[in-house]
């Protein structure tokens, strides 16, 4: 197989669910994007390498690449995190308007925040599960942890989310 | 709506699409491969040998006359 198609096996293994983990690292969808290509790149660059493993060896250079370039983004982001913050707290300037479509986005948008506010473990085990569709197994082999252990995670993030749902629809439902 | 539901809603809004996928694909594709690494001449390891028993030779009889003149 040549260095191209090999490539593209092991990219079209692994893309979404490294995606997924780096939503879940990052809490944002494009800088997950730009990150998930920063991974790839240093697989393309590794390929002498990276393809002679076995698979399950791959996966977890794969992810340790994922978990090394998330750590330093996250550093170079600390320097803008006030202004984030601060633009975070910005009020809407205008009211939305109360249509179904825009109820749906909000409702989502509050499903999004809850997600960021999770403890990093459990939004990235989230993450993987509902973005990237994987199995407990399959993210405890990612992540190097029991599946077990992945099971209890997901059980707390949905419990939070539910948590937050619950106070986002009772005032709602009081009007 | 279910909680399944929600949380579905919003993984769809993060997931990747094939579209940008593929894009990313062929941004690196398209990065030219690392060369191979070129293997710097050196010597043979039967050269080293050599050269070190002839090194060590030199300096056990460079030396033999100092003992001799001591004994």
């Amino acid at each position: 197989m040549d260095r191209e198609a090999e490539f593209s096996r092991l990219y079209e293994a692994h893309r979404v669910a490294v995606h997924a983990y780096l939503v879940g690292r990052t809490a944002d969808r494009q800088s997950a994007a730009d990150l998930l290509q920063d991974v790839f790149l240093r697989v393309w660059q590794h390929m002498e390498s990276v393809s002679g493993m076995p698979d399950d060896q791959q996966r977890a250079w794969v992810f340790t690449v994922a978990r090394n370039l998330s750590v330093d983004a996250h550093r170079q982001s600390l320097a803008l995190a006030g202004t984030v913050a601060a633009l975070a707290r910005e009020p809407a300037s205008q009211p939305p308007p109360a249509s179904a479509m825009v109820l749906a986005a909000e409702r989502v948008a509050v499903v999004g925040e809850a997600i960021r506010r999770l403890p990093e473990q459990e939004r990235v085990t989230l993450t993987m599960a509902a973005a990237g569709e994987m199995t407990s197994a399959q993210i405890g082999a990612a992540l190097g942890v029991p599946a077990g252990t992945v099971r209890y995670r997901l059980s707390m993030a949905r419990h939070a989310l539910a948590e937050a749902l619950d106070t986002y629809d009772f005032p709602r439902e009081k009007q | 709506m279910s909680l399944d539901d929600d949380i579905a809603a919003w993984a769809a809004t993060v997931r990747l699409d094939d579209a940008d996928a593929a894009t990313i694909f062929q941004r690196i594709v398209a990065t030219p491969a690392p060369l191979a690494p070129v293997s710097a001449p050196r010597l043979d390891p039967s050269w080293w040998q050599r050269y070190t028993a002839d090194f060590t030779a030199r300096m056990i009889s460079s030396t033999r006359p100092v003992r001799m003149a001591a004994a």
